[in-house]
């Protein structure tokens, strides 16, 4: 079984080597970004699913571009 | 106080970790709209019928709880004293991305979801990391495999 985890604190994972992580700035809580705002996480969540194909090597880390409460998204 | 990007990393930096001597690596077995995706939030969540989590245990608590698929948003509640759930509360995908997951099997982006997804309370430590990594998680790990699960999406709190 394939494995990813958001992650909210770079430096934690870096310790804690899971196989595949996807690292967002964004505050405690707000793994999938800002309530009801549907395009936002439906970008993040896709954004997941791609680090799970493209990381391929063990303890890989993919830094998310997005930055908390800026930027705007497909169907926005 | 968490809110504050520089709290967030002082925080990291003085915070000790269980780091594994070897990484676990499974690749992809199979194009993603051919996989059945498991859910695993350390959120908090539960139904608002389960036992709460422990929140007076200094350590946390490592237990997890099931929550089936389909439930309904109403059915779900959070006890984790240690974030601000608040918009979590008005919106569990925040934390527990169940409608986005199933926008996406309804696309086929995703081949399908595991009977139940599953909830930790995060703030797990002390005596109750041991009992995390030997006992509750792998419990949760069999019961996700046992689901057919060909991929797992961890969400933080």
């Amino acid at each position: 079984m394939s494995t990813l985890g958001i992650s909210l604190l770079r430096r934690i994972s870096e310790q804690v080597r899971p196989p595949r992580t996807y690292h967002l700035r964004f505050p405690f809580g707000h793994a999938l970004g800002e309530p009801c705002r549907r395009a936002q996480q439906r970008f993040i969540f896709r954004d997941c699913l791609s680090a799970l194909v493209s990381i391929s090597e063990p303890g890989g880390i993919i830094d998310s571009p997005l930055r908390w409460r800026r930027g705007s998204f497909p169907g926005e | 106080m968490f809110k504050l990007p520089g709290v967030r990393e002082l925080w990291a930096a003085r915070h000790a970790v269980e780091a594994p001597d070897t990484i676990p690596w499974a690749p992809l077995s199979k194009p993603l709209p051919e996989c059945r995706m498991a859910l695993v939030t350390t959120g908090g969540v539960h139904l608002q019928g389960d036992p709460p989590f422990e929140v007076d245990d200094p350590h946390g608590d490592p237990s997890f709880r099931r929550i089936p698929a389909d439930a309904p948003a109403d059915a779900l509640t959070i006890t984790h004293p240690y974030y601000d759930h608040t918009d979590a509360e008005q919106d569990r995908n925040l934390v527990l991305p169940m409608d986005i997951l199933q926008e996406l099997r309804a696309s086929g982006e995703v081949g399908g979801a595991t009977a139940e997804f599953f909830s930790f309370m995060g703030h797990i430590e002390g005596p109750h990391l041991k009992t995390l990594i030997q006992e509750t998680a792998l419990d949760a790990a069999r019961e996700i495999r046992r689901q057919q699960a060909d991929v797992a999406l961890l969400v933080p709190a």
